[in-house]
């Protein structure tokens, strides 16, 4: 039975000449699993927030979406709560409440159930998903990873027919953001819930899914099961980069027969394959120049907290770019504050081009010396237009691989979370530091514009500038870094070269590195 | 083990308006003596703070007592001239209770203070109006939130350098951006939280309000001695005469008095009682397990 | 909660309550009752205030992007209260009020006392706290088109009601200390709080002078962009 019927469905923001959306069709039955995927800025959020009356956007709509046989809009209020779920990106600013339990309970106060049901549905979701444990916590005490499931639970305890979900693992380390998503499959095998939802990283998504649409500049380009749209697509496709490592591997190597999904189906296809060499060739250790040492540094944010670093040692060489990965709130951004000099470690020194950071007077530090990119960039704007904003920054503006003129007369919060990521790097590179730490640059980005990071990076560092980035994917690290280190327990797990540290890691590591695990070494990014 | 303030918020909210209701009202020497020994008693025991709470109630007690004095220069038996202004004796013992009083429901107020935590707090307001304890919700996390993402803001300009700790005036240019670039976060970012708000049917019809703590028959107990004990105390009180102007006269051992002493002073130690019967009761559960 | 349905009633009471019951019920209070009941009445007074405010409250449909943004004022204006000597709540209450209207305003201040005190300590002073931070932002909401208007009146505003919270609370203070009104220590009262007073006023006008502009675009903003 079709939930939703879109026909015709077209979208236009006020103020704006182009289409956000145009001509969609789309059906999406009872109990589907549904994929939307493409590139920045090709209305996937606009679809979705048009699918739920509450989160509609000012702006012209044609064509017709029918819910459950009724237009939508004549859905009333109460039953488009109840029935239509919606879970967004930020885990944080979603979170209404103060207190876990109080969250839980906000969707069915408003629907205004008895104290008994309330009661009965709160316990059955908290014990589903596991939040028991922290039911009466403080919501911001949880995790990241913890708030987002929060958020799912809390949407749940209505018992919607659909969930509609935007990008919600953008901020989630990849272990986190898999076991998001497993428990969206499981509720969807388990309750029958339809799911809706849009990413960028799809790779673990794209084999669970029934059915994935890609969405181009407003219009649906395909819309079918995942495995029938890798077949019809070929080497030089454009929406190759949405399909996961198996597939694309599978079809960059030309092979016949059904098109691999998963790590496991890529294994049984690609088991005992022999690509080339290793492509970086191991520096000797004593060559390089120190850019930057951490020697056994403690910190912790309060006199009877425990130590969020404990131990942490490290060196990273001038002229490199070096990784740091870890779990959702491990410390990664705090060890980034404390290098940057912004936190004060009880214990332990940093020493930066050879001098102790509290040799830097008068903020010299900030001067051509380090730069922080910080994890929220809207941390950055304080103007209200991206024009202000970036004013100085012409040289860098000049030498960017992207174009971000366009963005100019707009407010810094009226751009998308992609584009707000890269104004903000902009921002950081202008004061031409020698050092960059860098807390999650490739977040909210689409595929293609990763890869020109990468590019933007390997440029900065081939012009001499040293690179610590700081991040939750896997994909963009193996791309771009010589280095990378697994943060955890507060100190640095293993840090090896790139291609030894994703050869040697189980969970943290590529998807190419799983499909050929053991068979090979070398292969990092397929 | 369910200890007396794991009591519904509701009874424990009775239990200190009680306290410090007696209190307050009263002239009376004894029960303030007895309110003042029961409170640090209380405070002692399940709200410890060290020495310096208690340094500073002693503080405010010798001031207070002299301030009376100072201002109030009624009564019979002058002690002495002070600017040719008579001091008394009575204005001094009177002084000396009032600032009793005003000690003792510091203490008790502090011990409300502790026991009503934000949850509890809004647990009674729920009960009053739904949509205030939401909004009330709201800004208790939103002072979590937004201490957080000022030092976050502050360490972000440092790092752009363009918050230079050096001069003062530099430093409060900088503070002013902080707090720029905080509203401006804070206010955008609250639209996505109306969002979640809407799309989750808030404002779409009669809004419950989900209680975490049930009233149990424990708590009606409770609630039914704490009025009683109250009830006594204030008879006790009213059949007290206490005159202090012009000159002191007292009948405080009325034996309606006496019991109404008997009365507050469990009242004003219950939580102890509570709490040590609870204890014992574990202790005999736990050897028998 | 009782709920007032008509409307006319809800408006003379909005504006009954503050200017004709509560100084009424003080004054027979004072005549009335002697000793350190004057003291419970007052207290009954500010709370049965408090709640009829509550009440209207509860009763009108406020968008759920005003309360959000109210939630945010109230919790930059519990932030303030730690600043040592200079306090923003004033300033901020009003900003609210200005532009979100006079319950957004009232609102504002009242929760803003009540959460803060969730740090500071409760206590019996804080229904009296609540309803005067309250009334600073329920005026300035009355008032806000002329505020918006001129800066002068602005100023002003700021200094009265630094002066009139000031009054009230010393009032409170000789209540507490003696049981019942007293000149002479309401007197000593005002003069010993002088030095605070003024603090008050000053940094009311200064954070209202310095948040007009900068707070002003940011909630303009607002209002333009969410229709809030
Ligand atoms: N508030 C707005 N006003 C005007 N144009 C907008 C607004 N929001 C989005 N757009 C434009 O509409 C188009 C579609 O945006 P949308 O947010 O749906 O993209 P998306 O596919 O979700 O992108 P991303 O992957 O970055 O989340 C983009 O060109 C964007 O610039
Ligand atoms: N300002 C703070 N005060 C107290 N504790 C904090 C503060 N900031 C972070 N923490 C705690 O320190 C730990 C590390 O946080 P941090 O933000 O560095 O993690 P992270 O590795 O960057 O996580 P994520 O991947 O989610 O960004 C967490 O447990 C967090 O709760
Ligand atoms: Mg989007
Ligand atoms: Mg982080």
């Amino acid at each position: 039975m079709a939930l939703f019927e879109i026909s015709g469905l077209s979208f236009r923001y006020p103020k704006s000449e182009a289409y956000a959306l145009k001509d969609v069709d789309i059906v999406i039955g009872q109990g589907d699993f549904v994929t939307l995927v493409g590139p920045t800025g090709s209305g996937k959020s606009t679809l979705l927030r048009l699918l739920k009356p509450e989160m509609q956007f000012n702006g012209e709509i044609g064509g017709k979406i029918r819910f459950d046989g009724k237009p939508l809009h004549t859905l009333d209020a109460r039953e488009s709560a109840a029935r239509i779920s919606f879970v967004a990106q930020s885990p944080e600013e979603q979170i209404v409440t103060d207190k876990v339990w109080h969250e839980l309970a906000f969707t069915a106060e408003n629907l205004g159930m008895k104290q008994s049901e309330i009661a009965r549905r709160v316990a059955e979701t908290a014990a589903y998903f596991g939040i028991a444990p922290w039911y009466r916590q403080a919501t911001a005490q949880l995790s990241g990873g913890q708030k987002q499931l929060l958020n799912l639970a809390s949407v749940m305890v209505g018992e919607p027919d659909v969930l509609i979900l935007d990008e919600p693992t953008a901020q989630l380390d990849p272990i986190t953001a898999a076991r998001f998503i497993d428990t969206l499959y499981k509720l969807n095998r388990e309750t029958g819930v339809t799911v809706v939802i849009s990413e960028h990283r799809a790779e673990e998504l794209i084999p669970l899914c029934d059915r994935m649409i890609v969405l181009d500049k407003g219009c649906v380009v395909y819309d079918d099961a995942p495995r029938d749209i890798a077949d019809r697509l070929d080497k030089s496709s454009p929406y190759l980069p949405y399909l996961p490592q198996a597939a694309r591997m599978f079809i960059e190597s030309g092979k016949a027969g059904r098109c691999p999904l998963s790590v496991r189906e890529g294994r049984r296809i690609f088991g005992g394959t022999q690509t080339n060499e290793s492509k970086t060739a191991r520096r000797s250790e004593d060559d390089r120049t120190a850019a930057l040492e951490i020697m056994d540094v403690f910190f912790r944010y309060e006199k009877d907290a425990p130590d969020v670093l404990s131990g942490l040692s490290a060196t990273v060489y001038a002229g490199e770019i070096f990784a740091v990965l870890g779990a959702n709130g491990c410390g990664k951004s705090t060890a980034a504050a404390v290098i940057a000099g912004l936190k004060k470690p009880y214990s332990g020194k940093v020493k930066l081009f050879g001098r102790a950071l509290k040799e830097y007077k008068n903020g010299s530090l900030y001067k051509e010396n380090v730069s922080l990119l910080p994890q929220d960039a809207e941390s950055v704007f304080l103007r209200a237009s991206v024009k202000e904003e970036l004013e100085g920054c012409e040289e860098v503006l000049a030498k960017l691989p992207f174009d971000l003129s366009p963005l100019f007369s707009r407010h810094p919060y009226d751009i998308s979370g992609g584009e707000r990521q890269l104004v903000a790097l902009c921002r950081a590179l202008k004061s031409k530091p020698r050092l960059l730490i860098l807390d999650e640059p490739s977040k909210g980005l689409d595929p293609v514009s990763k890869r020109r990071l990468a590019e933007l990076l390997i440029q900065l560092k081939n012009s001499g500038v040293t690179v610590l980035m700081v991040s939750h994917d896997v994909e963009f690290a193996a791309v771009c870094a010589d280095r990378c280190a697994l943060f955890f327990d507060g100190a640095i797990a293993a840090c090896e070269e790139t291609d030894g540290f994703m050869n040697g890691n189980r969970y943290y590591t590529t998807a190419a590195v799983r499909i050929l695990r053991g068979r090979h070494e070398g292969a990092v990014v397929g | 083990m369910r200890r007396f303030h794991d009591s519904n918020p509701a009874a424990v909210a009775l239990y200190y308006l009680c306290v410090t209701g007696v209190t307050m009202f009263s002239v009376n020497p004894v029960i303030i003596s007895i309110s003042l020994l029961a409170s640090v008693l209380n405070y002692c025991l399940y709200a410890e703070g060290g020495v310096k709470p208690h340094v500073f109630s002693a503080v405010l007690l010798i001031v207070l007592t002299a301030v009376n004095p100072l201002v109030n220069h009624n009564g019979m038996t002058v002690l002495f001239y002070l600017n040719d202004r008579p001091i008394t004796a009575e204005a001094c013992i009177y002084g000396l209770v009032t600032a009793g009083t005003v000690v003792a429901s510091l203490y008790w107020i502090r011990l409300f203070t502790k026991a009503m935590t934000s949850d509890r707090l809004l647990y009674l307001f729920g009960r009053l109006s739904p949509k205030l304890s939401l909004i009330l919700s709201m800004s208790i996390r939103y002072v979590e939130l937004l201490r957080g993402r000022w030092r976050r803001i502050r360490d972000t300009q440092r790092a752009l350098g363009l918050y230079d700790d050096g001069n003062p005036i530099d430093a409060l240019k900088g503070s002013a951006r902080v707090l720029s670039i905080l509203i401006t976060w804070a206010i955008e970012n609250g639209i996505i939280t109306a969002e979640s708000m809407e799309a989750r049917g808030y404002g779409t019809g009669r809004r419950m309000s989900f209680r975490m703590f049930r009233f149990r028959s424990s708590d009606a107990i409770l609630v039914i001695v704490f009025i009683a004990l109250t009830a006594l105390g204030v008879i006790g009180i009213g059949a007290a005469k206490i005159v202090y102007y012009p000159a002191i006269g007292m009948d405080l051992t009325e034996p309606v008095s006496i019991a109404g002493y008997g009365g507050f002073a469990v009242l004003s130690i219950l939580p102890v009682i509570i709490n040590t019967k609870e204890a014992v009761r574990w202790r005999y559960l736990r050897s028998a397990v | 909660m009782t709920v007032i349905e008509n409307r006319r009633v809800r408006s003379v009471m909005r504006f009954g309550i503050p200017l004709v019951l509560i100084p009424a019920l003080v004054v027979t209070g004072a005549a009335v009752f002697g000793e350190k009941r004057y003291l419970l009445i007052s207290l009954g007074v500010a709370m049965l205030a408090l709640a009829l405010f509550a009440a209207g409250i509860e009763k009108k449909n406020i968008g759920s992007r005003r309360m959000v943004i109210v939630a945010v004022m109230t919790a930059m204006a519990v932030i303030g209260r730690f600043i040592p000597l200079f306090k923003p709540i004033t300033a901020l209450c009003v900003m609210t009020a200005m532009y979100l209207g006079a319950e957004a305003g009232f609102l504002c201040g009242a929760l803003s006392v009540l959460v803060s005190n969730i740090y500071f300590g409760q206590g019996p002073w804080t229904p009296f706290q609540m309803l005067g931070f309250g009334l600073i932002g329920l005026f300035a909401g009355y008032l806000s088109l002329p505020l918006l208007k001129s800066r002068v009146l602005l100023i002003g505003y700021g200094v009265l009601a630094g002066i009139a919270y000031s009054m009230l609370m010393d009032v409170w203070t000789v209540l507490w200390y003696n049981g019942s009104f007293d000149g002479t220590l309401y007197l000593t009262a005002i003069v010993s709080a002088l030095p605070y007073t003024a603090l008050y006023a000053v940094s009311n006008v200064g954070f209202l002078l310095l948040m007009r502009k900068p707070m002003g675009d940011k909630l303009g903003r607002i209002k333009l962009k969410y229709g809030v």
